[in-house]
């Protein structure tokens, strides 16, 4: 089978190609499958968490695919952050020094995902010039973003991540897809809400709201990331079954895709010029916590 | 017995300066749990803690809401070395659990999850 990919962004049309790939696939077994990337003149760098993961579960249904086609940048990009790699390419060094590269994680490696991002992120050799306050932000939101992953999605094939800095536009991307249950279906199974996909992702993201299991509250972090994303200007988009939601700054949008993605995917696009200062609420007394 | 402050280190129960994971909250909460199901009192040091997630403090110490009343833990944990952002984002997760332990179904089964954990351990 030999599925063609357009050009990957981070958009709705984008994730609705992926989505497509997927429902094109997933009764796959035992098939050669070839992504043809000839005709995607570009590829979002920390798209390949999304991609990674649909093509995982295509592996585990032991079908053999191949990555044909990339070229050009899209070839430089994907094998910058070792994408290719993983399908047979040889590994190449990062000619722009700005990836995050591909990774896979079980939901108990967080203490290599913790490594992870230190060690690309947070001590990167030439890591964009950004206020301390910044960068204690974004890193504390990777890791909820992580954390919301490892707690909700009930999956055992894994979580992925890929990200990349853009220095000259002083942005920052990166992104995290599970291979879990979707919100949508996270909510019916232990709130008993019947939602649309769309309407489960928004239910997510209104304070308060947590599926976590009983004794254990939550509900917090996917509101940090709203209210990070709102002060910093940046954008935050969640893809979980069938639904698309988008917020930039203070303004959200929302889609239905025409087929379903196999799982959540949280992206995180910061703006590394922001120089705000970040603070959760005025100084809080450590007398009067509790 | 006479109530004694018991000082832990979030540091040395994670053994790690990054306290991002759940997993790793449920330590803290396990220690925190048994100081004061001893009647004694608790000081929680974030020292040599440089990130915390709403995660990880959630199991930590929001979670001690489902198994003592709010002025048992006013009373008997405090917390010391701990960043002003910091201790902003642990004071929204103590509203947050709260409010989520005020329904009472929740706190219900917290309860009866902390009794089971009892006699399972029994």
């Amino acid at each position: 089978m030999r599925c063609p990919l357009p050009e990957i962004r981070h958009d709705h049309e984008s994730f609705e190609a992926l989505a497509s790939l997927h429902a094109q696939t997933k009764d796959c077994y035992l098939e050669e499958i070839e992504i043809d990337l000839g005709q995607s003149a570009y590829f979002e760098a920390d798209m390949c968490a999304a991609l990674g993961a649909i093509l995982y579960e295509l592996g585990r249904r032991l079908n053999t695919v191949r990555l044909t086609g990339a070229a050009g940048g899209v070839a430089e990009t994907l094998s910058g952050n070792g994408f290719l790699s993983h399908y047979g390419r040889a590994e190449l060094p990062d000619s722009w020094g700005a990836a995050v590269s591909y990774r896979r994680f079980d939901v108990r490696d967080d203490h290599h995902f913790s490594g992870y991002i230190e060690r690309e992120l947070i001590h990167r050799p030439g890591l964009p010039e950004m206020p301390p306050g910044l960068v204690k932000k974004f890193r504390e939101s990777i890791f909820e973003i992580f954390s919301n992953a490892v707690l909700h999605s009930d999956t055992r094939l894994g979580i992925f991540s890929c990200g990349q800095f853009f220095p000259e536009l002083e942005r920052f991307d990166f992104m995290v897809t599970d291979l879990g249950v979707g919100m949508r279906r996270n909510i019916r199974d232990r709130m008993g809400h019947s939602l649309g996909s769309v309407d489960a992702i928004v239910w997510a993201t209104e304070a308060h709201n947590t599926t976590k299991r009983a004794g254990v509250p939550g509900g917090l972090g996917l509101k940090l990331l709203c209210e990070f994303i709102e002060a910093n200007g940046g954008c935050l988009r969640i893809v979980s079954d069938g639904g698309y939601w988008e917020k930039k700054g203070a303004d959200i949008s929302t889609a239905a895709l025409g087929h379903p993605f196999p799982g959540t995917v949280v992206s995180l696009e910061v703006d590394t010029s922001d120089s705000g200062a970040y603070k959760l609420a005025a100084d809080v007394s450590v007398e009067d916590i509790f | 017995m006479m109530r004694k402050d018991i000082a832990i280190s979030v540091f040395e129960v994670v053994g790690s300066p990054l306290c991002v994971a759940s997993g790793d909250g449920q330590k803290v909460y396990e220690r925190l749990a048994s100081v004061l199901a001893e009647e004694h009192g608790a000081v929680l040091s974030f020292h040599n803690v440089h990130m915390l997630t709403s995660a990880f403090l959630n199991t930590a110490v929001g979670q001690l809401y489902g198994k003592f009343s709010e002025e048992r833990i006013r009373s008997s944990v405090s917390v010391v070395d701990m960043e002003p952002e910091d201790a902003a984002l642990l004071k929204r997760v103590v509203e947050t659990a709260k409010r989520y332990f005020k329904d009472p179904e929740r706190f219900e089964q917290a309860s009866r999850d902390a009794l089971e954990e009892e006699d399972a351990g029994a």
